[in-house]
């Protein structure tokens, strides 16, 4: 599988003088942006700097302050401790520090998206095809239904980065064949030929459903 | 697909979330163990003092103010501008244009293929599938060159790989009428209105 992933790879390669880098499309593809979270960020920033323009221009021209006059905040922050009761200081800092934390793990973190990329499918000059997890799963609970013979609500299908969970419900006196739905997906997988390649799992309820 | 400064985007957060974490925890700190208290007097005291000695020894010449406001104000409002420029960084990239190739023919000239030749075509092919939810086709352009990005809604339980095959079919056909490789991607997602929508039964 690994194998034709890379020719892909190489064929993206050699055109990749007259078309863009699809490598790195697809990481983006794959990996979450953190625009939302930087507009935020840059927001808070904005309003700040902005409070800080008026303060401080307000100042330069010899005016009185609009809220508060610089040094008496400068002071009031040296001798912290004492003019604030603790627990309201405990309160901001625990805020600020949990909006620092968002912050910082959002900067740090992967951010994988729940996508795999498609490495089958046509020949040379293909183009690159990014899936959804969901639509993953919805396909191979389809292919598991067929095999275990059962309605849509008894099979449900979990697909994360590198497993594939497949749960089934059999119907009550109707033995479902474990083994059959494994290869039923497993082919399915093989066909779609995913990229990180996902181990497929199957469950089989022990207690089955009435009347399905 | 589009060009969002992703490493961009992830240093400042970090940077921001550790000033604010910073500052958040000295907050707590102070609030909860009294023995930061002396340590942030003496340092907090000392840094004060540097800075209101710098003030006062920029005022105006035979005025009460120091020019550093101006200068304070000044740089806060470049901080404001890259702030709005950093904003304005985030999912950029749509275009408009397709192909665009010099043709020495008879006349020469530019010969340029718009993204909307693309757009309503592949959304013609795709009209009236039965495994389609929804398609949308947008070019854009990607360090400059041009790229589509194909955004299949397929219904519950359509094989992704499949429907892949075929719109690559359709994908070929494009290139083969505009006569140029274009480099495509192809989003297979989910959304509303697959989840809620009917099932396909019958293919």
């Amino acid at each position: 599988m690994s194998s034709s992933v890379d020719n892909r790879r190489a064929d993206n390669g050699s055109r990749g003088n007259n078309g863009p880098d699809m490598r790195r499309v697809l990481f983006r593809e794959t990996h979450s942006s953190r625009a939302a979270v930087s507009v935020a960020a840059a927001v808070l920033v904005l309003v700040l700097a902005a409070y800080g323009v008026l303060e401080s221009g307000v100042h330069a021209v010899g005016q009185p302050a609009w809220l508060i006059e610089p040094q008496v905040a400068a002071q009031r922050i040296v001798d912290l401790p004492a003019g604030i009761p603790p627990l309201l200081l405990a309160a901001i800092g625990g805020v600020l520090a949990m909006l620092g934390l968002i912050f910082l793990l959002n900067g740090l973190l992967p951010g994988k998206r729940a996508r795999h990329l498609l490495a089958g499918g046509g020949g040379e000059g293909l183009p690159a095809v990014v899936v959804d997890d969901e639509v993953i799963a919805s396909s191979l609970a389809r292919r598991a239904r067929l095999a275990a013979n059962v309605t849509p609500e008894q099979v449900m299908v979990v697909v994360s980065q590198r497993q594939v969970l497949v749960n089934v419900r059999p119907t009550s006196g109707i033995p479902v064949d474990q083994d059959r739905v494994l290869d039923a997906v497993r082919d399915e997988l093989d066909h779609m030929l995913l990229e990180p390649s996902p181990v497929p799992r199957v469950i089989v309820a022990p207690s089955g459903v009435i009347g399905a | 697909m589009n060009s969002t400064p992703a490493l961009l985007n992830r240093i400042l957060l970090a940077v921001l979330g550790l000033l604010l974490l910073g500052s958040g925890l000295l907050l707590v700190l102070l609030a909860t163990v009294p023995a930061v208290a002396p340590w942030w007097h003496s340092w907090s005291a000392g840094a004060w003092a540097g800075i209101t000695e710098l003030f006062s020894s920029t005022r105006f010449p035979g005025g009460p103010e120091s020019w550093l406001w101006i200068v304070v104000a000044l740089a806060l409002l470049a901080l404001m501008a890259l702030m709005v420029a950093w904003i304005a960084q985030q999912g950029k990239g749509r275009s408009n244009l397709l192909a665009a190739e010099y043709d020495p023919g008879d006349p020469p000239g530019d010969v340029r293929i718009g993204g909307g030749v693309a757009e309503q075509a592949l959304k013609q092919a795709l009209e009236g599938r039965p495994d389609l939810a929804g398609a949308t086709i947008t070019t854009y352009s990607v360090k400059g060159l041009p790229a589509l990005k194909v955004r299949l809604l397929p219904r519950q339980g359509v094989a992704p790989h499949l429907l892949a095959a075929e719109v690559s079919e359709l994908l070929r056909a494009l290139e083969s009428v505009v006569g140029k490789e274009i480099p495509v991607l192809i989003h297979i997602g989910a959304g509303a209105r697959t989840r809620f929508g009917r099932a396909e039964r019958v293919r």
